[in-house]
């Protein structure tokens, strides 16, 4: 009996949340290409980092994907897949020059890994091929998503509630508004240079 | 013997010493792979380890060339046709875009007040003052350069200044060949442990004076060996007009790397005791003698580079594994050249009854021959180069009573040696120091230019270097603006020179350097 109360309990929570949660989506424009729009940090709220390492692998002297977005806490690991010494670095994270970081050098078919503890965008560079780049973004929450090329975004199972929502893209400042999310919400933003 | 005319401005001299070398980055393989300069270059065209093994490779990756080429060749078979070789042509590629790049500088120097000295030469004579401006923009090279690899390991390269005549290092075509790359697996020898080329292409030196990075060329690569009769002792007659900076028409066979282990070389290419115009500072700086060319002359090199890293693993990679990242590896590299070559005259004589006019000839064979180092650290790089040069010197015998020579008779062999010692420093990627130190020993050279003998002074105006050592110091400094664009400045300390008065054979002046800066600036695209 006692089980069956629980049972219902659970239930109706996880109804509850998901009656609570929506979708924040729209576009963005100003830039052409992929962006990446994410929840800025929730006060008091922190998120477990999740188990799966993305991959950025280094291939015909480009970093692929060129673009990727992990959620604070993630681990990644570089991948050479090249038959050339190839290097990993940044400058920042989130420009803040302090967390500037090289990964060294390491033989084609091996991975190094890196955990990202701080959130904003990492710019990969490679020392020995000058014109590669690649970039991470560390998103603080786990409510994040890439743009199609056209702009066009969607960030699902966004709790109602009231947040800072920020867009970025290559080469683009970043813009951040506040959105209030219930249910399905509309977040429409224009970068420039 | 008569006296040759010597082509004796100072000025004329000066300026071509200034003439920079010719140097070439390749931005048809940025294309190619979508790359940049610097995978290949360090302050270019000066070439980093991966770029001595692109270059080793027949202008490929070393390895899985196909996965980085960002525009895939065009076929000209399919690979499957090659098994029905010989009864089809057998299969190749062509780039899929053609392999072209272009390159152009300009140049501005100041001369050191010095220059005026000359003027002594012919006090009062406006029609004969060697005008040198103090300071003087010059017009630099515009380049075509095509290079690339057309499938079955088949290399090519054409360089060209099209907008000078001359050879190689001096303008006109430079290089211009096909070299098959590792031939030696038809004879099932280890990779890479033979290749051969066919065409004009600079001789395999231990560094590159076609693809020099500095603005001047170093003095050794021009110097040829050239002694007159003269007044005094030592008598010689030699007209070699061959420098090592010459171009070379022939072919070369050559194995091993340039980026570990052992180089090697093995040329056969024209005689060419003619030189090429304007190749030397020898004195004079342009020789326009044609000698016969049934001679072919050898050239051979021998090299082995020691990479030091601790890490064996590292220590046999193209590039060594720096904590940092990929890095050129701390390396020591020696070597050794030989040229073997024979230089011809002919001479107005007699025969042995020393009546009957007759063409003597006089075939003085000659060699070259050098070692040199190179020791790399991180971005320091340390180099230089020894050599020798020695001709036969035979001097033209007349008979007691005859006029003209019936033969000829040995002498004192005409030498010269020297060297250089440089130093480059990568301050920053984009910033290089040098500093460098060029040497000639050549008591030909002096004695060409000398009119101490008052008895016998030349028949036209002239200078002379004030001793058979000749020394140039030449700091310098090279900023990347970017990648392909680059900015040069040389101080040229130059070697001592004194004038003599062209009647008297009296020494005019003092010994003086008439110094130089030089500024270039030049692209490529």
């Amino acid at each position: 009996m006692k089980r069956n109360a629980l049972a219902v309990l659970v239930v109706t929570a996880a109804l509850s949340v998901a009656a609570n949660a929506g979708t924040v989506s729209g576009k963005v424009s100003g830039v052409s290409g992929e962006s990446v729009v994410y929840v800025d940090a929730i006060a008091g709220k922190t998120f477990p980092a999740p188990s799966q390492q993305p991959v950025v692998d280094q291939k015909g002297l480009m970093f692929q994907p060129h673009l990727v977005v992990v959620q604070q806490g993630t681990t990644v690991e570089f991948l050479n897949s090249d038959s050339v010494a190839h290097n990993v670095f940044w400058i920042s994270i989130g420009g803040n020059k302090k967390l500037g970081h090289n990964l060294g050098t390491w033989p084609k078919g091996e991975k190094r890994p890196f955990k990202f503890d701080n959130p904003g965008a990492v710019p990969l560079l490679c020392n020995v091929h000058p014109e590669m780049s690649g970039y991470i973004v560390v998103a603080p929450t786990p409510y994040f998503a890439t743009s199609d090329k056209s702009g066009e975004y969607k960030i699902e199972n966004v709790p109602d509630g009231s947040y800072t929502v920020t867009a970025w893209h290559e080469g683009a400042k970043n813009q951040s508004k506040p959105v209030t999310v219930a249910g399905d919400t509309k977040a429409d933003f224009t970068l420039s240079k | 013997m008569r006296r040759r005319h010597w082509v004796s401005v100072l000025g004329v001299a000066a300026l071509l010493s200034l003439v920079p070398s010719s140097s070439y980055a390749i931005p048809a393989f940025s294309r190619q792979y979508g790359t940049s300069c610097a995978t290949c270059h360090v302050d270019f065209p000066k070439l980093n380890d991966f770029g001595k093994a692109f270059k080793d490779a027949g202008f490929k990756f070393p390895k899985d060339d196909e996965t980085f080429i960002k525009i895939p060749p065009v076929m000209l078979g399919a690979p499957a046709q090659a098994e029905m070789w010989p009864h089809t042509i057998f299969p190749g590629t062509i780039p899929g875009m053609p392999q072209i790049g272009l390159r152009f500088n300009t140049f501005f120097q100041v001369v050191s007040a010095n220059r005026n000295n000359f003027n002594l030469q012919h006090p009062g004579d406006p029609t004969m003052q060697p005008f040198i401006p103090r300071t003087d923009f010059q017009p630099g090279l515009f380049s075509i350069f095509m290079a690339g690899n057309f499938g079955s390991d088949i290399a090519f390269w054409v360089d060209d200044d099209i907008s000078v005549g001359g050879a190689n290092s001096n303008g006109g075509l430079g290089d211009g060949y096909l070299k098959f790359v590792n031939i030696g697996r038809f004879l099932k020898l280890p990779t890479d442990s033979l290749s051969f080329r066919v065409g004009q292409f600079e001789l395999d030196l231990p560094f590159s004076q076609a693809r020099t990075w500095n603005l001047s060329g170093w003095d050794i690569y021009d110097e040829a060996n050239i002694g007159v009769l003269n007044g005094l002792s030592p008598q010689q007659n030699v007209n070699n007009g061959f420098a090592f900076s010459n171009a070379a028409q022939g072919v070369e066979f050559s194995g091993g790397h340039n980026y570990r282990g052992y180089h090697y070389s093995l040329a056969i290419v024209n005689q060419n005791t003619g030189g090429t115009p304007g190749s030397g500072v020898n004195v004079p700086p342009i020789v326009g003698f044609v000698s016969d060319s049934n001679f072919k002359d050898l050239y051979a090199r021998f090299s082995y580079r020691f990479n030091l890293e601790r890490d064996p693993a590292s220590r046999n990679e193209i590039q060594a594994a720096g904590a940092s990242g990929p890095r050129d590896h701390t390396y020591l590299n020696l070597g050794t050249f030989y040229f073997y070559g024979r230089s011809v005259q002919r001479f107005p004589g007699a025969e042995s009854n020393a009546v009957t006019p007759a063409v003597i000839t006089a075939r003085e064979p000659f060699y070259g021959v050098g070692g040199d180092f190179s020791f790399n650290y991180r971005t320091f790089n340390l180099f230089g180069l020894y050599m020798a040069g020695h001709d036969q010197n035979l001097l033209p015998f007349t008979p007691t009573g005859g006029t003209l020579p019936t033969g000829f008779v040995g002498s004192r062999a005409a030498t010269f040696s020297g060297g250089f010692l440089e130093a480059d420093y990568l301050a920053l990627p984009w910033v290089m120091g040098i500093m460098r130190w060029d040497i000639v020993k050549s008591t030909a050279d002096q004695l060409n230019g000398v009119g101490a003998d008052i008895n016998n002074p030349p028949p036209s105006s002239f200078f002379s270097p004030f001793s058979s050592t000749r020394n140039r110091f030449t700091p310098g400094i090279q900023f990347l603006i970017h990648a392909n664009i680059k900015t040069s400045f040389e101080y040229q300390i130059r070697p001592q020179q004194v004038v003599y008065d062209p009647t008297t054979g009296l020494r005019l002046t003092n010994p003086f350097r008439t110094n130089s800066v030089v500024a270039g600036l030049e692209w490529v695209y």
